[in-house]
């Protein structure tokens, strides 16, 4: 489903991401995990064609990165989404399945089927000048969902939200587990991956340190915290 | 309609929604409102100088000139206030990632918008038109169907003032496009007036005096016919109202130059932003 092969980004000199290959099978519930600027969003950019790579190839869903068809069921949910404060979150679903060329019938249905998913029943229709952070990342996670993608990539879903919202971000989550979908997550909240992923890849200045499931990396007792600190730290 | 044209049309049609909403377009139409409620003023009534009535008839069509070349200017400078946002605004509200995150491709997103903008621009300057046509029509029974035909062409500028400012808006900061077109403006508007100061017969013989037989090309005549003719194709336009006519075979030139630079720039547009990182 995502292929990375020997992907390098420069920024002047600086190794943003450094000949990291890792890929990510269909159903996987995957985190990329690493500490600020490790190069963890660079990579999601470079997925989504947002940035070029230096060098190496990425693909997804068989496309390369560079292939506007590679983004065909794939949901994206940014950090720090923003939705236009003029728009309410029911017209930005809206807008967001137009743009995937769902049928028109078919559009009322599915906004109204997503807004249950994220439990925004009776907000959809304020403006989003209104809503609060995690109301906006609810939002954001509504138009990921639209199209029924088979991927859903996830930068920072939870960044800024309260233990509540990161909590009910978590169980949405995990409620599409038994839909067969794959998630590409991309987070420094290492007790959510902990209890939603599959697999885990850990990067550190641009380098892959480790990619393997989270029962091989976590173990006697460990959690993922002391894996992570223990291999950043070297 | 072909498929690739399809999220081409979506993204305009979202662009025109979301720049009706802008500060500067309420504003500007606000003034354009009241520029035109004064302007009906002036199609009433004789006027006299130095005792003598004027012929009613050119009265109008210099009062629809007037009128026409102050709303095309106006809706110019709009369209320089929209498009030097319109980049940078979509980044910060996440609009550009959300499209971009789809299976729509980049020349798709900048040809939706290029084309939103100038579609907003030339209906609300046509209907501004429109209003003057419709006044000189009913009120004075002088049908000028001419002036929409102008206010067509007069498009093309604003054509090119979108494909500009958000060329410019990719490089620089916003204001910084913004002062820029008006550069471009202000200095095309200069070469034509020294262009055409430089061709009055007087003019001329006194440079022939001064210089000999054979005229040097200097820097303004190369800034008259290389640099964009805003001003140029907007007095091209403009010579169609009325009973003036074209005189000469090259005044179609302005507008060449215009087609020609939105073409030019635009093809630099969709090269420039294909090498964009979306935030």
């Amino acid at each position: 489903m995502i292929e990375l092969n020997a992907v390098t980004k420069l920024y002047g000199t600086l190794a943003a991401v450094d000949n990291v290959s890792f890929s990510v099978k269909a159903g996987e519930y995957f985190a990329l995990l690493g500490p600020n600027g490790a190069g963890k969003t660079t990579i999601v950019k470079m997925l989504l064609d947002f940035t070029p790579p230096s060098s190496g190839a990425l693909s997804l869903n068989g496309f390369a990165s560079t292939n506007a068809a590679s983004r065909a069921a794939v949901g994206y949910l940014a950090e720090n989404h923003h939705i236009p404060p003029y728009l309410s979150g029911w017209q930005y679903l809206e807008r967001c399945a137009q743009l995937l060329d769902i049928k028109p019938s078919y559009v009322p249905d599915q906004c109204r089927r997503i807004v249950e998913q994220i439990g925004m029943q009776g907000r959809e229709h304020s403006k989003a000048e209104t809503y609060s952070k995690g109301m906006i990342q609810r939002f954001g996670l509504g138009a990921a969902l639209i199209g029924e993608p088979k991927l859903l990539i996830l930068d920072e879903p939870t960044s800024g939200l309260d233990p509540i919202g990161i909590r009910e971000i978590r169980l949405i989550l995990e409620s599409f587990k038994c839909q067969g979908m794959t998630i590409f997550l991309n987070s420094h909240l290492l007790s959510e991956v902990e209890k939603i992923c599959d697999n885990a890849a850990i990067i550190n200045q641009g380098k892959l340190l480790v990619k393997d499931t989270i029962a091989a990396l976590v173990k006697d007792g460990d959690t993922l915290e002391d894996v992570f600190v223990r291999l950043v730290k070297g | 309609m072909p498929k690739p044209l399809v999220p081409v049309i979506r993204i305009a049609k979202y662009t025109i929604a979301d720049e009706v909403r802008q500060r500067s377009f309420i504003v500007m139409s606000v003034i354009c409102a009241v520029f035109i409620f004064l302007v009906r003023g002036c199609y009433h009534g004789e006027y006299m100088v130095n005792g003598r009535e004027l012929d009613g008839g050119q009265m109008v069509i210099m009062v629809s000139k007037i009128t026409f070349h102050v709303i095309a200017a106006g809706v110019m400078f709009l369209a320089a206030l929209l498009s030097m946002r319109l980049f940078g605004r979509e980044r910060n509200d996440g609009t550009q990632s959300c499209i971009l995150s789809k299976p729509i491709t980049r020349w798709q997103y900048v040809g939706g918008k290029v084309l939103g903008l100038w579609v907003l621009l030339t209906v609300f300057m046509f209907v501004l038109h429109g209003i003057v046509f419709a006044i000189t029509s009913i009120n004075l029974r002088v049908v000028m169907p001419e002036y929409l035909m102008a206010s067509l062409l007069c498009s093309f500028n604003l054509l090119f003032i979108v494909v500009t400012v958000l060329l410019l808006s990719l490089m620089m900061p916003d204001v910084a496009a913004f002062l820029c077109i008006m550069g471009i403006g202000f200095m095309g508007s200069v070469a034509d007036g020294i262009h055409a100061v430089s061709h009055h017969p007087m003019m001329e013989q006194i440079m022939m005096q001064q210089q000999g037989a054979q005229p040097e090309i200097s820097f303004w005549q190369v800034v008259y016919y290389l640099w964009p003719k805003l001003a140029g194709a907007q007095h091209y336009a403009a010579s169609l109202i009325g009973s003036e006519g074209i005189s000469e075979p090259g005044a179609v030139y302005p507008l060449i130059n215009i087609i020609t630079y939105c073409l030019i720039l635009g093809a630099l547009l969709f090269w420039r932003f294909g090498k964009e990182d979306i935030v």
